[in-house]
């Protein structure tokens, strides 16, 4: 029992970091239409900025995580008007098609920076644990997951309430109008793609802090970044918050019953059944 | 080739039977090399010209085609490693395998359109790769070794035929009802059944025809690679180079595909063994770079180009920069 | 005069198949997901080449010739490594060829060795697969998958108080499939009882459920064989879980100096096994010691060198020694040379079995205070094992 007690709560914490992945994932697709397969990478190097600012700064890696999240997010605007905003009007395969070349690119300027070595944030705290009833609760994950919780409230609440909340929200339903409310897409569409690489940041430096990182952990985050937004749908930030939770904990279990080496055939195969059955999400609207 | 003028016609089909010819003799030349690039190059450019069929023109972008091929390379594999059959039952195996699979799986994932057909078939890529590294027949993750051959100008022989067999296959289907039933679903879905062409009829069977060739590359690439393992030939990666490739050329073309899969694999194979520091991030700029200039392929650009000059590119960037 | 002119052509020729070096070709990882040790090789190889060059070269017959190296990055993509090594042997016409990294990129790069009748020695591919085969032309200086953990079970059976329960994890591929076949037997042997064996996914990033799993077994020693970037992320999970077995031992990582970076203080404890130590007993031609070479590489490249360095270092000098010994360049008498060849060096003893394996005993190893320590070598204790490990908070 308490074993089960213990997989269910790791799931639940591993579910955490996977909303706050898909988060930003989500926020791109949902309003820009891009299926942004240069996700993970950015995940990566918000990772890579974090454990910089920490063993070259020595900025504690919360305390980074805000630096991290502004560079990434002057990073995603960047990419977003210098190229993704050239080919935003062309059959959406290029769009798809490009975010993988941009992948392609930063895995390797990663390489070529930061090397093929593995490296960990590893603050002294790293490894301090809560035990309540047998259910052992890291520290790093808890934090890791209330980060995520309210990171997803702050963003509800920004898009529901701000004015380039709306601007957002209204160019993701109907750019023609929007324009004539006097929102600007090159800069709006620009300020969502940061928005998004800002949160793919955040995610980073948190994953940094319970796993590894190097220049290639971006594509498997991407992968199931796609799962979780496909289940939550790209309607409601919270929405993606359930997909991450259900992840980890289908993904947990599968681990403890099935056997370690079916996680993905779990993961992947509920992308492929969810698609083929509700292709608006579990909890998204039916199209 | 335009209906209206035979002589040229038939100048051009010479043409291609000289380039064919030349290609197939290439083996006698003696290099090993080439001989060894011809076979990579031969089995992209037949991937390429497959992955045209669903998503050049029935404009179904597929991620799924590299399960395709590896079920290829399995059927092979596991017929030859597992029950030492002969390899041509291996590849009928293969060709079976991704067949079935894609009239099976195509009935459910092309009712599914855009993003979300190109991120259900990115996710059964990875559903197979999972499910087949725990399949003891399949060898799991650690993969099969298959007989060694050393006959290289036998594989060269066998990707040369499938890709001419390919083509002339894309080049029929150009013409055909079949083809244009294709054509009128990438332009306007619903347009197409309400002119009485049977959509998911066609998509399943494009899908199909699509899988053949990919299956049977991957049957001769794991017989000439004796070694495979389910990352290695269930690879986005690979996917995604043909879809590249035959972009870069030009997708719903007869020879587009297999013109960006020539071009771009000399270059890739130039940088990777000349340069070898930054020929990993060439398919990357490549996209980028083809993609924001270029995006109707070679193909296009070579019938534009010269009227249009470098406005051409300009005027490419315009039509879809926000 | 015209006898004056055939001399001195004579003399020309001679020189000019002098100067004509013998070269060695390898495709290696130096970029990609497995660059992290595909550097090791590269490195190793241009070392062992300038040393061996410097000391004259290798003696071909009567000649003494330079060894030249041609070195092409495979990308970590296995496709693209069988192409570079068929490019290595029919466009640059190289003599010899030397591994990569990994038993999966072996297993397919050794059968462009195999049809083309040239010898490949390769220090980066352990699994028993390779040899299974049947091939001749693949040599291979890591020792037998099957074995890695055999050091570490003799030793558990001689600690007290004695281990009673052994978790063994391990990841999918050819090479941790391996060990852990071999891990079986030898658990079995020493009495040990199995709590948990359990395989997991190559890459797995997530392993709360199997800390979970070890935590609820109470398993006294946990045997993990895998990859570094598991390892990594298993240890840091272990304690931030708060999950500390009485012993546990990892197949990578352990000796390796980044491991150590990446870990910090929380490495400690962590034991493991390496084929090679540099010691100054291991006595070489080029190198002195096993010691002088660790130094000499340290400053050279920057990092200490790891069992991958040295097994690197230890393929070309068998090639050499080999290519010696036959007196000359053709692949046949080289290779039947390299079935015979036996000699010490900074690596050890290099003799390959009739698969074409070496046979070397594994020394168990464990990080104390920042430093590898060798700990259980030949049926003996070197030094003492933290044993039990004291409990996360201690530290």
């Amino acid at each position: 029992m308490a074993l089960l007690a213990q997989i269910v709560v790791s799931g639940v914490l591993l579910g955490g970091l996977y909303a706050l992945m898909a988060l930003g994932l989500a926020l791109v697709w949902g309003v820009l239409n891009i299926v942004n397969l240069s996700h993970g990478a950015l995940i990566m190097l918000g990772a890579y900025a974090t454990y910089f600012l920490f063993t070259g700064a020595h900025v504690d890696p919360f305390a980074a995580l805000p630096l991290a999240a502004a560079a990434l997010f002057a990073a995603g605007y960047l990419i977003q008007r210098g190229i993704l905003n050239l080919v935003i009007r062309g059959p959406m395969f290029n769009t798809l098609l490009i975010t993988f070349g941009i992948e392609v690119i930063l895995t390797y300027l990663a390489q070529l920076w930061f090397s093929a070595d593995y490296r960990a944030i590893n603050p002294r705290y790293a490894g301090s644990s809560y035990t309540f009833g047998g259910v052992t609760v890291p520290l790093v994950q808890a934090l890791g997951f209330a980060i995520a919780i309210g990171l997803t409230a702050a963003m509800w609440l920004f898009l529901l309430h701000s004015r380039t909340g709306r601007g957002i929200r209204a160019a993701a339903q109907n750019l023609v109008a929007a324009r004539l409310y006097g929102v600007d897409p090159k800069r709006i569409y620009a300020l969502t793609f940061g928005l998004g690489a800002a949160l793919a940041g955040v995610a980073g430096g948190l994953y940094g802090t319970v796993s590894q990182i190097n220049p290639y952990i971006g594509g498997p985050l991407t992968a199931k970044s796609f799962v979780i937004a496909i289940i939550g749908g790209l309607d409601n930030p919270f929405g993606v918050v359930v997909g991450g939770l259900f992840l980890g904990i289908v993904e947990s279990l599968t681990a403890l019953y099935v056997g370690p080496t079916y996680r993905d055939v779990a993961s992947f195969g509920i992308l492929v059944l969810v698609l083929v059955a509700r292709p608006s999400g579990l909890l998204g609207r039916t199209a | 080739m335009r209906a209206g003028n035979p002589a040229r016609s038939a100048a051009r089909w010479i043409a291609l039977a000289a380039v064919v010819a030349l290609l197939a003799a290439l083996p006698w030349c003696g290099n090993a090399v080439l001989v060894q690039f011809g076979i990579s190059a031969l089995l992209l450019a037949t991937l390429a010209q497959g992955w045209n069929i669903i998503g050049g023109y029935a404009g179904y972008p597929s991620f799924g085609n590299s399960v395709f091929y590896g079920l290829g390379a399995y059927g092979v594999a596991i017929a030859m490693a597992q029950y030492q059959l002969p390899f041509w039952v291996g590849m009928l195996l293969a060709l079976g395998l991704g067949v079935a699979f894609a009239g099976l799986l195509g009935l459910a994932v092309l009712r599914l359109r855009g993003h979300y057909f190109a991120i259900c078939t990115l996710g059964l890529a990875l559903v197979m790769t999972a499910i087949v590294s725990n399949l003891p027949l399949a060898g799991g993750n650690i993969g099969l070794v298959l007989p060694l051959l050393g006959n290289a100008a036998l594989f060269y022989e066998l990707a040369l035929g499938l890709l001419v067999l390919a083509t002339l296959t894309v080049f029929w289907l150009a013409r055909s009802r079949f083809g244009l039933g294709l054509i009128a679903i990438r332009e306007n879905e619903e347009g197409a059944a309400v002119m009485g062409v049977n959509t998911t009829l066609y998509k399943v069977l494009a899908f199909m025809l699509s899988a053949a060739f990919t299956a049977l590359a991957g049957g001769i690439y794991a017989y000439y690679i004796t070694y495979i393992d389910p990352a290695g030939v269930f690879d986005l990666a690979l996917n995604v180079k043909m879809i590249i490739m035959a972009v870069f050329g030009g997708p719903g073309s007869v020879l587009g595909p297999v013109l960006g899969a020539f071009i771009l694999s000399v270059i890739s194979e130039i940088l990777a063994t000349k340069v070898t520091s930054v020929a990993s991030m060439f398919f990357g700029i490549v996209i980028v770079v083809a993609v924001v200039f270029m995006p109707r392929g070679i193909s296009h650009l070579v019938a534009h180009v010269r009227q249009a000059g470098w406005r051409y590119f300009v005027d490419n960037v315009r039509a879809h920069r926000l | 005069m015209k006898r004056i002119l055939f001399f001195l052509a004579t003399v020309f020729l001679s020189a000019a198949a002098w100067a004509q070096p013998v070269t060695l070709g390898a495709s290696v990882q130096l970029t990609g997901p497995v660059a992290n040790t595909g550097r090791y090789y590269k490195d190793a190889y241009e070392f062992a080449v300038d040393r061996i060059n410097a000391a004259g070269g290798v003696k071909v017959g009567a000649e003494q010739r330079k060894i030249a190296l041609k070195i092409l990055d495979n990308q970590s993509d296995v496709n693209l490594s069988v192409r570079q090594y068929v490019q290595l042997l029919g466009q640059d016409k190289v003599n010899f060829l030397l591994g990569p990294f990994a038993s999966n990129f072996v297993l397919a790069d050794s059968s462009v060795a195999e049809k083309n009748r040239v010898p490949m020695v390769q220090g980066g591919g352990a699994s028993d697969q390779i040899y299974a085969r049947g091939y001749r032309y693949i040599f291979g200086t890591l020792a037998a998958a099957s074995d890695y953990f055999g050091s570490t079970i003799e030793a558990m059976t001689k600690l007290d108080p004695r281990p009673q329960t052994v978790a063994l994890l391990y990841a999918d591929d050819a090479f941790d499939v391996s060990v852990a076949q071999g891990t079986r037997e030898l658990l079995k042997k020493a009495g040990l009882k199995t709590v948990l064996d359990e395989r997991y996914s190559t890459n797995a990033s997530d392993f709360a459920a199997l800390l979970s799993r070890i935590r609820s077994t109470q398993a006294d020693a946990v045997l993990v064989a895998g990859h570094e970037t598991e390892v990594l992320n298993f240890v840091r999970q272990a304690k931030s879980l708060d999950v500390r077995p009485k012993l546990y031992s990892f197949t990578v990582g352990v000796p390796s100096a980044d491991f150590r970076q990446a870990l910090g203080k929380d490495a400690n404890g962590a034991s493991g096994m390496t084929a090679w130590l540099p010691s100054a007993q291991l006595k070489d031609r080029w190198f002195g010691d096993a010691e002088r070479f660790a130094h000499a590489w340290k400053a050279k490249f920057g990092y200490e060198p790891d069992y991958h360095a040295a097994s690197g270092v230890a393929t070309v000098e068998a090639l050499v020694n080999a290519i010696e010994a036959a007196g000359s360049t053709d692949p046949q008498q080289v290779r039947d040379a390299l079935a015979r060849v036996s000699f010490d060096s900074l690596y050890g003893r290099v003799a390959f079995n009739d698969k074409g394996q070496i046979s070397l005993p594994q020394t168990m190893v464990q990080i104390q205070n920042d430093k590898v320590v060798p700990i259980y070598a030949a049926g003996a204790f070197i030094n003492k094992l933290e044993y039990p490990l004291a409990p996360w908070g201690d530290h």
